[in-house]
């Protein structure tokens, strides 16, 4: 049932936006890019289709197919963590260009590196748990719930980027240096856990609060 | 076999309540569900299909617990909520293919009889449809997955004479078998007239009588005035609602 709640959203939900912003990670080739924006963008794409899905009433949709009313959260958050996902495996292929053609260092921020993907998957987990447990409240206001989200996201990403100018981190988090990149593996693991983590936290939340609204 | 079972469903908002609303649909019958707009219809029908949470009350389908087992009444059913305006840039193939993906007993010859019969091109989108096509666009997905109870919310509002009629016929002729049973909203009385079998007469949420049509008509003839014929359906309506707008009046 969960394949068949994922082709649904794809099939209807997703906004040729999200598609677009998948594509993002070729903003990696920018000489220097505060590279957290590409992920904000993803984030920009999964509001759109918020936005899609309510004009077009897809809760009246779901709510007649043969599944249950939580179910409707279960789908939303699989087709956030599929296209999030997505977005981070699609840019690595542009890292790998930018190293091979020696851009250098990103003087506008941290730099394209395992630790950066933890980070972003720190991001990521911020932005659901704040858009999808606001949103599930009423179930249409895409508008607010995504103002509420981006103001935690911002505040993450400028601790973050504040960060890696802290001596000792910076050596550490701010480099591509492979031995380094080596060091920074934990931080990425540490991301992905807070992200499968929270995205299960805040199913069970905006779930919750989705079944107590009257459509 | 009782198909659809309510049992005392209630909900209570800042300005409107349902109290205590019972009724329940054996199979091969038409039921009729009437009342004036914001009588409490939509809402029971929603509360049915879990969409609205009640206060109280229980729900079975096919002698099942809804709440507990919402998928399989739901794989059993087919749902049609007011005017079908999702999706309506999308084509009809790619709404029917999506919707099939959640019923393994999806029957494609099934799906393409009814799309023949009720003359549909599922290369249109929904927003080319007029409103009595989207109505029996739905039904043909209904009918696709074998769908035994048919609920369905004021799916002849809008709809010209001829196309009311023409919806009214199909209705009457899917329950033939004995096998399925409808339940259909309206607040117009004549579609009843023509194909309920049972109707259930809900005012200011609360259910004023639930019965057969020809005892239904019977009850309410008391309203009749000494020099009136028998009273239809639609003066038993307005009799009903009017008394309480005139005292409100007097007040």
């Amino acid at each position: 049932m969960m394949k068949s709640l994922l082709y649904k959203e794809f099939r209807l939900v997703a906004h040729p936006m999200l598609y677009i912003t998948l594509a993002f990670g070729a903003m990696f080739l920018i000489p220097a890019y505060p590279f957290y924006v590409i992920f904000f963008y993803g984030c920009l794409g999964l509001f759109f289709c918020f936005i899609n899905g309510r004009e077009n009433k897809d809760t009246f949709f779901t709510a007649t197919l043969p599944i249950k009313k939580r179910d409707v959260v279960k789908a939303r958050c699989l087709f956030a963590a599929a296209a999030q996902t997505a977005q981070i495996l699609l840019s690595i292929p542009f890292i790998f260009v930018r190293q091979a053609v020696g851009m250098g260092a990103n003087d506008a921020g941290i730099e394209a590196n395992p630790a950066f993907f933890g980070f972003v998957f720190i991001m990521f987990a911020i932005f659901n748990a704040v858009f999808f447990i606001s949103f599930f409240k009423t179930a249409f206001k895409a508008g607010k719930a995504f103002l509420m989200a981006i103001v935690p996201l911002c505040i993450f990403v400028a601790a973050a980027e504040t960060a890696i100018h802290v001596p000792g981190l910076d050596t550490w988090l701010d480099t591509s240096a492979p031995e380094m990149m080596v060091r920074q593996i934990p931080v990425l693991i540490f991301g992905m856990l807070v992200y499968a983590g929270g995205m299960l936290l805040t199913y069970r939340c905006a779930a919750g609060r989705f079944e107590a609204v009257d459509l | 076999m009782e198909l659809l079972k309510v049992e005392g469903l209630s909900k209570s908002y800042p300005a409107f309540t349902l109290k205590n609303v019972s009724f329940s649909l054996k199979e091969g019958r038409i039921m009729g569900f009437i009342g004036k707009n914001g009588a409490g219809k939509s809402t029971t029908l929603k509360s049915m299909l879990g969409m609205v949470h009640p206060d109280s009350g229980a729900i079975s389908m096919f002698g099942r617990d809804f709440r507990e087992e919402e998928g399989y009444c739901k794989q059993n059913m087919g749902i049609v909520l007011g005017g079908i305006d999702f999706y309506m840039k999308k084509k009809l193939k790619v709404i029917t293919g999506v919707t099939k993906k959640f019923y393994p007993g999806w029957d494609e010859g099934n799906y393409e009889k009814y799309m023949r019969i009720f003359e549909l091109d599922e290369n249109k989108r929904v927003e080319e449809l007029s409103a009595g096509m989207r109505v029996k666009y739905l039904l043909a997905l209904a009918l696709s997955h074998h769908a035994r109870l048919l609920v369905l919310d004021e799916p002849t509002s809008g709809l010209d004479p001829v196309s009311r009629d023409e919806l009214l016929t199909i209705f009457e002729k899917l329950v033939k078998d004995g096998k399925r049973s409808i339940l259909f909203s309206t607040h117009i009385t004549s579609d009843l007239e023509k194909c309920a079998d049972d109707i259930t007469y809900i005012k200011d949420g609360e259910i004023v009588k639930c019965s057969g049509k020809k005892e239904f008509l019977d009850s309410f003839q008391s309203l009749r005035e000494p020099d009136e014929k028998e009273l239809s359906l639609e003066e038993i309506m307005v009799k009903m609602e009017r008394k309480n707008y005139d005292e409100e009046f007097a007040l």
